[in-house]
């Protein structure tokens, strides 16, 4: 063969096969980068890092559940059926505030939302106010709605061997689809003996401090929070404190920050509470789920029924927080506390 | 920049190739070697410009001590900036390489406290400075004209040897550089090249990052290694090392010949030694050379008699034991190749009449030695020794085994999980041992070159290199490093 023949095979070959690997990635898209799935009806939501971002540009929704790990275990379709809406789940690992407004960001920017359903952890309120989103697991071309920097995703052997098989294959199961997305419970073991195991009682306690930049953290945070739901006031924000286990609660105060979370509380609880657009929800100080660690499987982590406990519970407005109220609130949580730190711990000791 | 990444391989090298043989249309050939020098400077600065500083500091000193040595021809100041210049290239390769270690041996040894922050160290140091030393030595003998700045820079920087060699003697690259008749690109010397890169990248990318995941996994673990796990952990990471330099001095040749330069060879099938002294004529063949032209012969060679040149042959090792770092695990690496050496020197007749044997004992030898060259140090080493020769048996293989996550087999995987839990080991074991078996057939099939000159013009072979090629191109969404680059 030529030289030029053979220069000229070669390249065709190369082209061919690329794009052909391009063709595959781009029609399967697990990550949903292009579009929602062709080939299934299911779309299977397993890979919240990897999903999450393309989902925000190419889902059908109007209404987002937002929040960290303890949301994903909402199952949406109830949410769904209440509210006569569509929801995703915009989810993020420990779902700092500045992450999960960037979000919400590009959310507005792809929809017109109706309702937010937003599960507000006490530890997002007073983190960095940095988006965190762009790292090894999230890189930035997954934040990107053109194709033209998506050469990792287009032709990444991982993307080929491992996310589509799998993404085919939850959605052939139906793991991962409709509520259930994102749901981690399967296999999980809820029990007060796992939960103990995630925390050892340290013999002394560290001194109450509040960190002057977590201070400055939660102020800024919780303003831009005030900022997203002032400047869209068409959209109904239904705003709920999940209940983290009594372990939480006791850690916070042997390690000297549960001052922190007072203060958090504090400063969000009559701010929120005083927006016309929210419903605000408070659940942490619900004694006999976090003082019930058989709840549990670790110090934040609950079990999915604890979910719909809470779902019954906005619906039903039984927990709801309005601006006259919020002082018994805090007092009940307050009162709640020194019970767990003096007493409720050590029933599991 | 990597040879094994997507910006190299879809950005950088066409646009060098575009920009030189375009360049070298123009009648100067200067602006084709300004733009080729200034490549190889981004491709050398891409992570970390501040060690463009060394390189650039190291190639103006070198060279204005080739053009002293212009200027004093002959004589004792000619010694004098051979002596000044040897000083400061071996000065610099100590302070960026070895003045850590020298300060914590000092410590060690003398119960000092003396501290210094970590001194960074710049990729490819060691090659690029032999590679001028040798070059100054050259001057001083006046084997080597002295070249113009442009020549020399681009000398010293081309950079597919820049950072991992071959080290290229002078008259290796400079006529080349200078000759009209390598001005325009030749499209077979193109088509050579790039499926000699290919085949290199699919060694790096394909073998030996595959074989790291074992090897990376099992010596961070030694301590709970049996004998069987030790043995195939070390074959493993003498088949990664293989397959990584093997790969990478395939991939710089490559490259050197679509620019039409062909580069020294550097690797020959060493893991076909049948003696150690053969197995370092065909391992990094260019520093064996340098290693022998400018401290063995120097020192007396093999004129001097039988102790003399034992002597010789121990201290050449030891030093090729040190320039590959800073770390005893290193001299002591070096020094068992260099005893090994004297013995095949004072007992030539110990051999077996078999080569097959012979070729099982040199690679015994070196895999066992090259597992204290991967360990962090003598401990460690002595650790994994234990382990190889009194570690016993306790089934940790299946657990070695099963570290081997390779991607285009997670279907498989994932099916077998669900429908036949009980086939999962066996499937591990299977994959373990096929990567095994395929890397000593590739190591026992022919050699690239001759594997591109016998099926590179097939439409098979054409095939398998596209194949080859893409498939190393959607395995490089985790880049990794080559290891000759830590030296």
């Amino acid at each position: 063969m030529t030289v030029q023949k053979a220069w000229k095979k070669l390249l065709i070959f190369i082209m061919v096969q690329v794009l052909l690997l391009v063709l595959i990635t781009y029609v399967c898209d697990p990550f949903y980068q292009y579009h929602q799935p062709y080939l299934t009806d299911a779309q299977p939501f397993y890979d919240r890092d990897h999903q999450v971002p393309g989902s925000v540009r190419t889902s059908e929704y109007d209404s987002i559940l937002l929040g960290s790990s303890v949301a994903e275990n909402f199952d949406t379709s109830v949410i769904d059926a209440h509210y006569n809406c569509t929801t995703l789940k915009v989810v993020r690992a420990s779902g700092s505030t500045a992450d999960l407004l960037y979000y919400l960001e590009q959310v507005h920017d792809a929809q017109t939302l109706t309702h937010v359903f937003w599960c507000m952890d006490i530890f997002a309120l007073n983190a960095d106010t940095q988006v965190t989103l762009y790292s090894a697991e999230t890189p930035r071309h997954l934040h990107t709605a053109t194709i033209l920097d998506d050469f990792t995703y287009l032709l990444n052997k991982d993307i080929l061997f491992q996310e589509i098989p799998q993404n085919l294959a939850f959605a052939a199961m139906g793991k991962g689809t409709g509520g259930n997305a994102y749901n981690w419970a399967e296999n999980k073991t809820f029990s007060a003996q796992q939960a103990m195991r995630a925390y050892a009682k340290p013999t002394q306690n560290v001194a109450p401090y509040i960190p002057e930049d977590s201070r400055e953290c939660t102020d800024q945070n919780l303003a831009a929070i005030l900022s997203e739901i002032n400047s869209h006031p068409q959209v109904q924000y239904t705003i709920f404190f999940p209940p983290y286990s009594m372990i939480w609660w006791d850690c916070g105060y042997t390690s000297g920050i549960s001052d922190e979370y007072f203060y958090t509380l504090e400063k969000a609880l009559p701010a929120l509470a005083a927006c016309p657009n929210v419903d605000l929800h408070y659940f942490q100080a619900e004694q006999d789920i976090i003082c019930d660690l058989d709840n549990y499987m670790d110090m934040i982590h609950y079990a999915p029924e604890v979910n719909q406990f809470m779902l019954d519970g906005i619906f039903s407005d039984s927990h709801k927080v309005l601006p006259e109220t919020v002082p018994s609130v805090l007092a009940d949580m307050e009162s709640l506390f020194q019970y767990i730190i003096s007493e409720g711990i050590y029933l599991y000791y | 920049m990597l040879f094994n990444s997507v910006l190299f391989i879809m950005v950088f090298l066409p646009l060098t190739l575009l920009g030189w043989f375009g360049l070298q249309r123009l009648e100067n050939p200067r602006y084709a070697k300004l733009f080729l020098f200034g490549m190889s400077l981004w491709f050398y600065g891409y992570y970390n410009p501040w060690y463009l500083l060394v390189l650039l500091g190291s190639l103006g000193i070198n060279y204005i001590c080739s053009l002293l040595l212009q200027k004093y021809d002959g004589g004792r100041i000619a010694g004098c900036i051979l002596a000044a210049g040897l000083i400061l290239n071996v000065g610099l390769l100590f302070y960026f390489k070895y003045f850590n270690f020298f300060l914590d041996n000092c410590n060690f040894f003398f119960h000092t406290d003396w501290h210094l922050e970590k001194i960074a160290l710049p990729l490819g140091i060691s090659f690029f400075t032999f590679q001028q030393i040798s070059f100054l030595v050259d001057r001083y003998q006046k084997q080597a004209p002295h070249y113009s700045f442009m020549d020399y820079a681009c000398f010293i920087t081309f950079f597919p040897q820049l950072i991992a060699g071959p080290i290229v003697l002078h008259n290796e690259f400079i006529p080349t550089l200078q000759a009209r008749q390598n001005r325009r690109p030749d499209a077979a010397n193109m088509l050579n090249g790039f499926s000699l890169f290919i085949l290199g990248l699919g060694k790096k990318v394909l073998l030996a990052d595959v074989l790291a995941i074992i090897v990376n996994a099992e010596y961070g673990n030694i301590a709970y290694l049996d004998a069987p796990s030790a043995w195939l952990t070390i074959i493993f990471y003498m088949l990664e090392l293989y397959f990584d330099f093997s790969g990478y001095c395939d991939m710089a040749r490559g490259i050197g010949r679509m620019f039409g330069f062909p580069l020294p060879e550097n690797f020959d099938s060493p893991l076909r030694a049948v003696s150690v002294a053969d197995f370092w004529r065909r391992w990094h063949m260019t520093l064996s050379r340098f290693l022998s032209n400018y401290i063995y012969i120097p020192l007396g060679g093999n004129r001097k008699g039988t102790a003399i040149k034992c002597r010789n042959i121990l201290i050449v090792f030891a030093v090729s034991g040190l320039w590959h770092g800073a770390n005893w695990t290193f001299v002591v690496w070096g020094l068992l190749h260099g005893l090994a050496r004297v013995f095949e020197t004072l007992f030539p007749k110990f051999r077996f009449r078999r080569d097959f044997f012979n070729r099982l004992a040199t690679f015994l030898f070196v895999t066992l030695t090259f597992g204290i060259f991967r360990s962090d140090s003598l401990q460690q080493a002595w650790l994994l020794f234990t382990k190889l020769f009194a570690g016993g048996n306790n089934g940790f293989i299946v657990g070695l085994c099963n570290t081997l996550q390779i991607t285009e087999l997670y279907a498989v995987r994932k099916a077998l999980e669900l429908a036949f839990p009980t086939l999962l080991n066996p499937f591990y074991v299977l994959c373990t041992f096929g990567l095994l078996i395929l890397s000593i057939a590739l190591i026992r099939g022919p050699k690239a070159e001759q594997w591109i000159s016998r099926r590179g013009r097939t439409s098979l072979g054409i095939f398998v290199l596209a194949t080859l090629f893409t498939w190393s191109l959607i395995s490089l969404s985790k880049v990794s490093t080559f290891l000759y680059f830590n030296f």
